[in-house]
């Protein structure tokens, strides 16, 4: 049974009952499920865990999200109970220390919070990791990213224009949530790379900008030459100089997070390990063009051209997601860097330890 | 129109609140003069340079005597709790400047 804040209403049918909630300001700007007293006790039941208990709280805001908060909040985005492992784990690895909630879900910069499931839950749930990737029409893509949002605005203080404030941003802050397509690749998948085993099912968080589509030439070389100058794009978070105290590196330098899609048998001979391999000394910038546009500060000197910057702090850094159209021709590839240096916060995994036995 | 008949329901409230907690504020200081002052830079643009024409008018008109400076390694984290305590057994007072 839910212990949380209760609120006590009427309504005469479905369209005053979505009202309700827009009254109450409750939801995305989109209609919502009535998070009923009935309906979540449903999902909580599923979970068997006590509604109380603790997922993970947001300090500067003074805020405890609950298993209770997140339930709700599933509801409204149109979950069903058995999306509930996912949606809270995800909270939980939102909200531990080195994500840094603080930093994506307040910076002008306009992270969304990009959730990627791994392992056999995502085959269960039907969570899409194929054609239409980051699209609409797939529920459970749709509404655990959507759960996710909810659990921002909601229950960790990210509303827009109060402790959100982001400048522009981007349409995955409404939802965002794909998985990998694990079990037709060859490649080891994100989890595993991130040191759980295949058998385990996962969701990895990340403070995402956009995904940006790569368009290429049907050859290994013009895909990943292609995704490095997209990675390596002026005007990204990572190019610029600000608000790290390290300046021994003259830029931001963050996580940078690359699905690729296409036939298994397009990459074959090659590792994820040989992508990154491939990619980190390609994704860089001259001091030259740096300066040029004051991403960082410094007058021109000469060799300025021939003198790089990497923007990804190591390999490792490069996550790399086997998703999208299997049978993809021209589109292989998107490029989605983080909003924030890596000091500032770096992709979470999680196991995702509730129950999920479907 | 006849109007419609209304039921009635519990909804749960997905929201939360800020959980403040009490505390004593620090006794209040009455002058600067030899004083020591901490500064928090949070590593955003025009925090240090802000900090630094601050120290210069508190030590030219309220006799400030010591700096201790700190430069958050990234504005989005707080500071490190080792660095609070520390801050707080040397100093006598903490500036912290919010870059942009």
């Amino acid at each position: 049974m839910v212990s949380s804040k209760l609120h006590s209403t009427e309504w005469g049918g479905v369209v005053e009952a979505i009202e309700n909630c827009f009254n109450l300001g409750w939801t995305d700007g989109l209609p919502v499920v009535p998070p009923t007293l009935e309906r979540v006790n449903e999902f909580i039941d599923y979970i068997g865990e006590a509604p109380d208990k603790i997922l993970g709280s947001v300090p500067e805001r003074r805020r405890e999200v609950t298993i209770a908060h997140a339930a709700a909040n599933a509801v409204m985005a149109g979950c069903l109970p058995e999306y509930m492992p996912v949606v809270l784990t995800a909270t939980e690895a939102m909200l531990s220390p080195e994500f840094n909630l603080i930093a994506p879900s307040s910076s002008q910069g306009g992270a969304a919070v990009l959730v990627v499931v791994n392992g056999p839950i995502s085959k269960k749930l039907g969570i899409n990791s194929k054609a239409n990737l980051f699209g609409p029409g797939i529920r459970p893509n749709a509404t655990i990213g959507r759960a996710i949002r909810l659990i921002l605005m909601n229950s960790c203080g990210s509303i827009p224009g109060l402790f959100d404030r982001t400048s522009i941003g981007h349409p995955g802050k409404f939802t965002y949530c794909i998985a990998e397509n694990d079990s037709e690749s060859y490649w080891t998948p994100l989890h595993v790379e991130r040191g759980l085993r295949p058998e385990q099912s996962a969701v990895t968080v990340f403070a995402a900008w956009e995904p940006r589509q790569v368009r290429s030439a049907a050859l290994r070389g013009a895909v990943l030459d292609s995704v490095a100058d997209v990675a390596s794009s002026l005007g990204t978070s990572l190019a610029n100089d600000d608000s790290v105290a390290d300046h021994t590196i003259p830029v931001r330098q963050g996580q940078i997070l690359i699905t690729i899609g296409g036939s298994p048998d397009f990459w074959e001979g090659w590792e994820k390990t040989d992508i990154r391999n491939y990619l980190y000394p390609r994704i860089r910038r001259s001091l030259y063009d740096l300066k040029k546009v004051h991403a960082i500060e410094g007058d021109l000197e000469n060799g300025d051209e021939e003198r790089y910057v990497p923007l990804v702090p190591s390999p490792e850094d490069i996550l790399i997601v086997y998703a999208g159209a299997p049978q993809a021709a021209g589109y292989r590839a998107a490029v989605i860097h983080s909003e924030l240096p890596k000091v500032a916060s770096s992709a979470v995994t999680r196991e995702i330890k509730y129950k999920h036995n479907l | 129109m006849a109007t419609k008949h209304k039921t009635k329901h519990i909804l749960v409230d997905p929201t939360t609140s800020p959980m403040i907690p009490q505390f004593i504020p620090a006794p209040r200081l009455t002058d600067l003069e030899n004083r020591v002052v901490g500064l928090i830079d949070d590593s955003k643009e025009n925090a240090k340079e802000i900090l630094e024409v601050t120290v210069d008018v508190l030590k030219e008109k309220f006799g400030v005597k010591q700096v201790e400076y700190h430069r958050k390694p990234s504005a989005s984290k707080p500071a490190d709790p080792e660095i609070i305590r520390e801050m707080a057994s040397k100093c006598d007072y903490v500036l912290v400047a919010i870059g942009s």
